[in-house]
């Protein structure tokens, strides 16, 4: 735990939080161009139609089809991205003192280009299996940049134990993974190959579901025990498990809207409006529900990494409700709370 | 104490380098596995060689799919016989054809495949991946029967009629409306392309069918020109079978009102029979247990109960889905699949709705009994008014041109 005392770098900080708000914006666009299928719009790659990527000529690109424009869009905000984050290698070299933080730094950087190398292939082969692994592995790399946030941040660094039962922990860790899981299975529903027999997909949907409902009752579990302790000894995890029950309530919001702008329902007369309901293909409403869909589930994933981070360099794991009640007693579990939270990109998104 | 270790986020984060590489590895070598091509009819061949074992008909139906495709060429790729007058578009067929994408010169393509594959599958034969989630099921182009079309039962759908669905979708289905696509110039065309498309789908679909009882039965497989000369034809002629929808007169108050009460009348009457499945209230609630044609054609016609799971399930692995009830419609809810207009709601009346429970009315004859003009208009009008919707004026017409005025 030394290097927790070595001081951080504010630079480094604050670049990596630039960083991360405009890989959101890249999550978004790369869930519009799974929407509205357009990852061939631009059959070449690096370039686009020949062009050098920063020489497309602005107006065939703004005012061009709309497919053209979130493809060469995605492609562009990626390079900035790309570039912002090599950058941010270079403020953590020169200024951060943790050789882990660094390590991080770079992973984000190789993840960034790893993912634009995997793009350039899905367009290079055609190919919808290099579409689905990118459409995977892009919320991943946003949940890193978030992670860099995360570790160069105040509240990282000056982190005081409190007591936490060993099952917060274990739930957390697994509400991480689930998001990770879940993440997987929507991929695979965005981009269901058309040789797909029906059985197979209607599987993953229900896989899809059950996974959500066990989020679902893992994340309101959490936030009960976090709410419901009168002692406010995990009141550090107050911010973190809100957050993650306000995203889930609008992810399965937007999971049935998703469905339902795809699909229209099964049961059409429950009610005149669904009955009435005409399912606009490609319409702006609709695609923004199912991107929208997309990346709040990015945000699933960052808010209980944020979670399991604020457990793990919080969290002093009480093996016995005994032993908690009487650290409780003993006045050790309050943590002064006047640190601001650093990790505001769960909370802003 | 994994977590407590701020050091080994160095560990953690180095898998992730390697993890998304290993990623990207199984995904390039995974990516040239993708074969796309027509999946042959094995349903149908199953429900017609009801007797034979499964590889026979497996080998049966891959035999009429290789027949079709010889003709109308493979997936990506379709083409049509040059001894044949074409009732396509085939440059419209091949850019709706093939995998999704710009070419150099900014055409998109794969316009099935962007905007329908997900339901109609590769084939249009029903079976896309989201099929058996959807309530109705996604329409199987195979048979050439479309639901809602401006010509009588047995007749096929006129250009127009495909193109009008695809704009207007169809209300409380997964069918979208495309409408938005032809309010921008760069996709004017999109729709239009579709239709012929979804047409040639039909066209090999049905060709396809009656190769596979052809050879079914053991006849040659000489003849197949013959056979798809025949199945463009009665395409070629839908034309000439849309029916004239009259001219709507203005009625008074009083007028109306009397035009319901005798619509209402002829609904609740035996002439009619509208109450049997829709219920005397015409809120759906009818004594109609009934299938579409498309779950008919494998399960009644095959000598299989639909109700039977024990006798259905047996084509499960031909590609079967479940077999679902057509329930007859809840006019209270005011949602009319075919459009709810006046226009559109008489010529669902006159000409029926295809494949469905719901027959065309009986028109008076000589002395044959059955329902004048003046009868379907009062049809349309009570119908019009227990729906919650507010009275719609005539259809907004939206000529379609067809360049090679098939």
């Amino acid at each position: 735990m030394s290097e927790a005392c070595e001081p951080r770098s504010h630079l480094v900080y604050g670049w990596a939080w630039l960083v991360a708000c405009l890989t959101f914006p890249l999550i978004w666009l790369g869930g519009l161009v799974t929407t509205h299928d357009a990852g061939m719009a631009v059959p070449d790659w690096p370039g686009t139609f020949g062009y050098n990527l920063f020489l497309y000529p602005i107006s065939t690109w703004v005012f061009g089809p709309f497919d053209l424009f979130v493809e060469h869009g995605h492609r562009l905000l990626a390079s900035l991205v790309g570039l912002l984050a090599i950058f941010l290698c270079w403020f953590a070299y020169k200024y951060e003192q943790r050789r882990w933080a660094r390590m991080v730094c770079y992973a984000f950087l190789g993840a960034i280009i790893s993912q634009g190398l995997l793009g350039g292939a899905r367009v290079l082969l055609d190919a919808r299996t290099a579409a689905m692994i990118h459409g995977c592995t892009g919320p991943l790399v946003f949940t890193l940049g978030c992670f860099v946030v995360m570790a160069c941040s105040k509240d990282w660094y000056e982190a005081r134990p409190v007591p936490i039962s060993k099952g917060l922990r274990r739930v957390a860790v697994a509400l991480f993974l689930f998001s990770i899981v879940q993440l997987f299975l929507g991929a695979q529903l965005r981009h269901s190959q058309p040789t797909w027999i029906p059985s197979f997909f209607m599987s993953i949907v229900h896989t899809h579901l059950t996974m959500a409902m066990i989020i679902l009752g893992l994340i309101l579990w959490v936030f009960a025990i976090v709410r419901r302790n009168p002692n406010r000894q995990v009141v550090e995890l107050r911010a973190p498990s809100s957050m993650l029950v306000a995203i889930v309530i609008a992810q399965v919001a937007l999971g049935f809207a998703t469905w339902v702008a795809n699909y229209a329902t099964p049961w059409m007369e429950l009610t005149p409006w669904l009955a009435r309901y005409t399912v606009q293909g490609k319409g702006f409403w609709e695609s923004m529900i199912v991107t929208g869909h997309q990346a709040t589930g990015s945000l699933l994933i960052v808010c209980s990494l944020w979670l399991t981070c604020r457990i793990s360099i919080r969290g002093r794991v009480i093996e016995d409700k005994l032993v908690e009640r009487k650290a409780i007693e003993d006045g050790e579990q309050i943590v002064s709370t006047t640190q601001p939270s650093l990790m505001v990109v769960g909370e802003n998104g | 104490m994994f977590l407590l270790d701020f050091r080994c986020y160095s560990r953690f984060s180095t898998s992730i380098v390697f993890g998304c590489a290993l990623v990207f590895l199984t995904g390039l070598l995974g990516c040239s596995g993708e074969k796309i091509e027509y999946q042959a009819n094995f349903l149908h061949a199953a429900s017609v060689m009801s007797d034979s074992d499964e590889p026979e008909i497996r080998s049966t139906a891959r035999q009429a799919s290789q027949a079709t495709t010889e003709l109308l060429g493979p997936i990506d790729a379709p083409e049509w016989p040059a001894d044949i007058e074409s009732v396509v578009d085939m440059d419209k067929v091949r850019r709706s054809a093939g995998p999704v994408g710009r070419d150099k010169s900014k055409v998109e393509n794969g316009l099935f495949r962007k905007h329908c594959v997900q339901c109609h599958g590769l084939s249009g034969d029903g079976f896309g991946p989201a099929s058996a989630l959807l309530a109705p099921y996604p329409r199987d182009f195979r048979r050439g029967s479309f639901k809602f079309k401006s010509t009588p039962i047995g007749r096929k759908p006129t250009h127009a009629d495909i193109v009008k669905t695809l704009e207007n979708g169809l209300p409380g289905t997964a069918m979208p409306a495309f409408r938005t696509l032809n309010e921008s110039e760069e996709f004017a065309k999109d729709v239009d392309a579709l239709a012929h498309y979804v047409r040639f789908m039909a066209i090999r679909g049905e060709l396809e069918r009656r190769v596979l009882v052809a050879l079914a039965n053991g006849d040659s497989q000489q003849g197949h020109p013959d056979l798809l000369s025949r199945v463009a034809n009665d395409w070629r002629e839908a034309d000439s079978y849309a029916i004239a929808v009259p001219e709507w007169k203005t009625l008074s108050e009083t007028e109306l009102q009397g035009s319901i009460a005798r619509g209402k009348e002829l609904f609740q009457s035996e002439l009619t029979a509208c109450a049997k499945c829709h219920g005397g209230n015409a809120d759906g609630k009818g004594i109609s247990q009934d299938y579409d044609d498309w779950t008919k054609d494998w399960t009644i016609r095959a000598g299989l109960d639909p109700a039977n799971k024990a006798e259905w399930k047996a084509m499960k692995k031909y590609g079967a889905l479940k077999p679902v009830l057509d329930p007859a419609r809840n006019l209270h809810l005011g949602v009319f699949r075919g459009g709810a207009t006046r226009q559109e709601i008489y010529t669902r009346l006159v000409v029926g709705i295809e494949g469905s429970p719901m027959p065309a009315v009986a028109r008076k004859q000589n002395d044959n009994p059955g329902l004048t003009e003046e009868n379907i208009l009062d049809l349309v009008e009570y119908v019009l008014s227990v729906s919650s919707l507010p009275v719609s004026g005539p259809a907004p017409t939206r000529e379609v041109k067809d360049e090679r005025s098939l």
